[in-house]
């Protein structure tokens, strides 16, 4: 096609490299031999750093060999749906518990009668007949530069729009399901108008500072790049643990009467309805929403455990001083249709 | 003659037919993603009209327009300045300009981001000059793309100019030197005018790089349309936006190509004798030989030297905190693997539509041909969208295994290796197959005893080149990857975007060292030949 383009050389010995290449096609479809130990395939949309150590500990425990695919959770809510029955997935683990609602609408997931579920995580937190369950609380707030502003500056998420914060603030990008989550949240509470007026805001403050990841938007409220950033709370905890005096601190807004309250939303867990290895996968769950696995989520990822006996991390705020938005977790599915047609209105990237 | 005439239609017609199929296979994916975007709702066009398409559509134009400047003036000057000139350490920058073609974007965009990110070296040092509070422009935007795309792509525009400075007949420039002109003058009026093709077909291969690129522009969020394709499939549940996006991908990518070649056809030069005295180097004095070399050093070290060593020392300690487990290895071998199948897949593949639009050009075998070029102008993203929704309705069984990647390896890198194979097969002549036809030898045995080993040569540089692009390839590998199979692209994505550049370090270097070599073994027949 392009006769510029440059000219090859001629090299000897293509046959030995077809046939080393037929081998390892061979190889890839090959299925592995019989007799393994047991697998669990795991879809997972959180971070990989995020949920990998509890997995370990997981396959340590048990024996239980886990297959980890990380991803984007609507990728995988979509990847489930394309591959139906045939899907190679046991578990479906989510940053998002309007994700998780929406695979159950879809029929992706398996309900489960497990009384350790029942005992262990409040009814609030999981779906109805357990084909999801809540594992980690995690809250969207605001993470400020303690060298640029003083917390009592907003008080309110809504104040992010405020065009005094010009250039100021960082955003995640609008394919991110806390994002999508946190304005069905404010939209549920204060209606449409209002929070299209807030994220036209939060676009023109925010110009190109929308990121892919909360770790990169609390590293640029770190570097003073930007005054505030929208993040999910642990991953300022995280930074914190990590980097010990860094100028950043989180601020819980929407307090003040008659506010919205805290947007919470949950990690979450289900199990996938197709799947082939029921008895493992409920293992993992349970040990998922047990004592010990709901530890790791409090003192490796600085989220709040659901679980109601296993305490936060001592630096978190304490649960008990906030108040959180009363918009149940499951209407985040139904929700985020209208939600992401208000995102796409105002433009957000 | 005749008896040579009477024997090419007892080629087997299943040849023909395989080739019609592939050729209707490989456009399935542009034609699935055309059908999904026309036939979508005028609301979701309108939306996308009202919010997106403009700011992407001039992003994406405003970013390849400002590479290909950039690309022209450094491509174009250090290809005069290593072929017209004369100063010490040449012959090794002659080379070395070629190697960041062996970085691939996404990892020159992530050592940027260190390097000139908020509270990187280039800051502090700054901050030293002038206080602490200096700031420097961040390089997530515009100016920190073009300056990524443009150190990582002038080589094109500098192989091709090279060899076009190499090749050009010195008469006309001898003629104007002696009608008085001044060098500059006939660098200008002559040399340059002269050089247009081989100039813009380096422009264009730099443009489709750029409008096709995820990587950098992910790391670097720059709004792109492919980024923005990538975006629309992994955030939402319904594949219509991103398909409305691909589309206008597509029809820009087609809009640069078909410009090209129409500038190619309305400019058509030609030498009416062969070369028949190779240009003179002319020698630098000193100020002009310290210039030279600071220039070439300069640009060397910003798009391959400094990158390199940043990756160096972050692998070794990486690697001395054991990042080399025996998951690293299993990276290794998913790369090399799905590489090595797909670059395979494409070489059967490609070789009966090579075959055919040479040996039997008629409409038909050629347009088959044409076909397969269609990956062209089907980015990663938008080749990764089409097959998901192609194989989850024709082959759902395949869904989710390697066999999709393949597919989409193959479907993308095909084009690239159809320019090696092609030449290659035009270069034996058919009086070759023929003699051995009339000795007795049946077509098969013709083709696997005369023709294939005669075309050895061009099609390993086809495997090469396909492999290595496989290895390198992102958006799609994202998008489709099978449980468990995750690539050295992958992974050094992955980490980077999460800003651990250490660990992203190891799987970025052994990309590039896997690379080099290979650029300088498919180069090594153009050097010569210049």
């Amino acid at each position: 096609m392009n006769q510029y383009h440059f000219h090859f050389t001629t090299v000897s010995r293509a046959w030995p490299s077809l046939l080393v290449a037929a081998a390892l096609l061979v190889a890839l479809f090959v299925p592995p031999a019989a007799a393994e130990p047991e697998r669990l395939v795991v879809y997972s949309g959180r971070a990989e750093r995020l949920i990998k150590p509890v997995l370990d500990s997981f396959q340590a425990k048990t024996g239980i060999q886990v297959d980890l695919l990380s991803s984007g959770t609507t990728e995988l809510v979509n990847r489930l749906q394309a591959e139906g029955v045939r899907t190679p997935a046991d578990v479906f683990i989510t940053n998002d518990a309007g994700s998780l609602e929406h695979a159950r609408g879809l029929g992706l997931l398996h309900p489960l009668n497990m009384r350790e579920i029942d005992r262990a995580i409040p009814a609030q937190f999981r779906a109805s007949d357990n084909s999801w369950v809540g594992l980690s609380g995690r809250f969207w707030v605001v993470v400020y530069n303690t060298a640029q502003v003083k917390p009592g500056e907003i008080k309110s998420i809504l104040d992010l729009a405020d065009p005094r914060w010009k250039d100021k603030i960082a955003i995640p990008n609008s394919g991110s399901e806390y994002l999508q989550a946190g304005v069905s949240v404010i939209k549920a509470i204060v209606g449409d108008d209002r929070t299209k007026q807030f994220l036209q805001g939060l676009k023109s403050n925010a110009g190109t500072q929308v990121y892919g990841k909360s770790s990169q938007i609390v590293e640029a409220v770190a570097k003073g790049q930007v005054a505030f950033g929208v993040v999910n709370h642990y991953y300022i905890y995280r930074h914190l643990a990590a980097h010990p005096g860094a100028p950043i601190a989180a601020f819980i807004p929407d307090q003040q009467e008659g506010g919205i309250g805290a947007i919470m939303n949950v990690a979450g867990v289900g199990v996938i309805r197709h799947t082939r290895h029921l008895d493992s996968a409920k293992l993992l769950v349970e040990f998922l929403v047990a004592q010990a696995g709901q530890k790791m989520f409090a003192d490796l990822n600085k989220e709040y455990p659901l679980h109601p006996e296993v305490k936060a991390d001592p630096a978190l705020i304490e649960r008990k001083t906030f108040r959180a938005a009363l918009v149940p977790l499951a209407r985040l599915a139904e929700l985020r249709e209208a939600t992401m047609t208000l995102i796409e209105q105002a433009g957000l990237r | 003659m005749n008896q040579a005439a009477s024997l090419k239609p007892s080629l087997p017609d299943s040849l023909s037919l395989v080739a019609l199929t592939v050729a209707g296979l490989l456009c399935l994916p542009l034609a699935y993603v055309a059908h999904m975007a026309l036939s979508a709702d005028a609301a979701i066009w309108s939306r996308l009209w009202t919010t997106r398409i403009p700011e992407l559509l001039f992003n994406t134009t405003a970013l390849a327009l400002s590479v290909a400047a950039g690309t022209l003036v450094l491509g174009v000057s250090l290809a005069w300045l290593v072929a017209r000139r004369e100063f010490p350490g040449r012959r090794v920058w002659e080379w070395a300009l070629v190697l960041p073609l062996a970085m691939p974007t996404y990892v020159l965009a992530y050592i940027y981001s260190h390097l000139l990110g908020a509270g990187g070296p280039v800051e502090s040092a700054w901050q030293i000059l002038v206080g602490p509070d200096g700031r420097l422009p961040s390089p997530h935007s515009y100016a920190g793309a073009t300056l990524v795309m443009t150190l990582d792509t002038f080589p094109f525009v500098y192989l091709l100019a090279r060899a076009a400075f190499l090749n050009l007949n010195v008469s006309y420039e001898e003629v104007a030197r002696a009608c008085g002109v001044s060098r500059a003058g006939t660098l200008l009026r002559i040399t340059l005018p002269l050089m247009r093709p081989a100039i813009v077909a380096g422009l264009s291969l730099v443009v489709l790089y750029v409008v096709s690129d995820f990587g950098a522009v992910s790391l670097l969020r720059y709004q792109t349309l492919t980024y923005a394709v990538y975006q629309q499939i992994t955030g939402r549940y319904d594949p219509t936006a991103a398909s409305i996006l691909s589309l206008l991908l597509v029809v820009v990518a087609l809009v640069f190509l078909v410009a090209e070649r129409w500038f190619r056809q309305r400019s058509r030069f030609f030498q009416t004798t062969g070369r028949y005295r190779t240009p003179g180097r002319r020698q630098c004095g000193p100020l002009g030989a310290t210039l030279a070399t600071v220039y070439t050093t300069g640009v060397f070290a910003a798009s391959f030297g400094v990158p390199a060593f940043m990756l160096a020392t972050w692998s070794f300690s990486a690697v001395s905190s054991g990042a080399l487990d025996a998951r690293f290895v299993g990276f290794i071998w998913n790369s090399v693997s799905l590489s090595g199948v797909a670059a395979t897949c494409a070489v059967l593949i490609g070789l009966p539509l090579a075959y055919l639009a040479s040996r039997r050009p008629t409409r038909l075998n050629l347009l088959c041909l044409q076909a397969a070029y269609a990956g062209y102008v089907l980015p990663g993203p938008v080749a990764a969208l089409a097959l998901l929704a192609i194989v989850s309705h024709l082959a759902p069984f395949w869904y989710g295994t390697a066999a999709v990647l393949v597919i989409a390896y193959v479907v993308h890198f095909l084009p690239a290796g159809l320019q090696s194979m092609e030449p290659a097969l035009q270069q034996v002549t058919p009086n070759l197959e023929e003699a051995s036809r009339s000795l007795g030898f049946g077509t098969a045995a013709t083709l696997r005893r005369v023709t294939l080993p005669l075309v050895r040569g061009g099609f390993v540089a086809a495997w090469v080149l396909m492999f290595l692009q496989s290895m390198k390839e992102l958006p799609a590998t994202l998008l489709l990857r099978p449980v468990g199979f995750d690539t050295l692209a992958v992974r050094v994505w992955l980490e980077a975007s999460e800003e651990y550049y250490q660990l992203a370090a190891p799987a970025a270097l052994l990309i590039v060292i896997m690379t080099i070599p290979a650029i300088l073994l498919l180069l090594s027949k153009d050097w010569r030949a210049a």
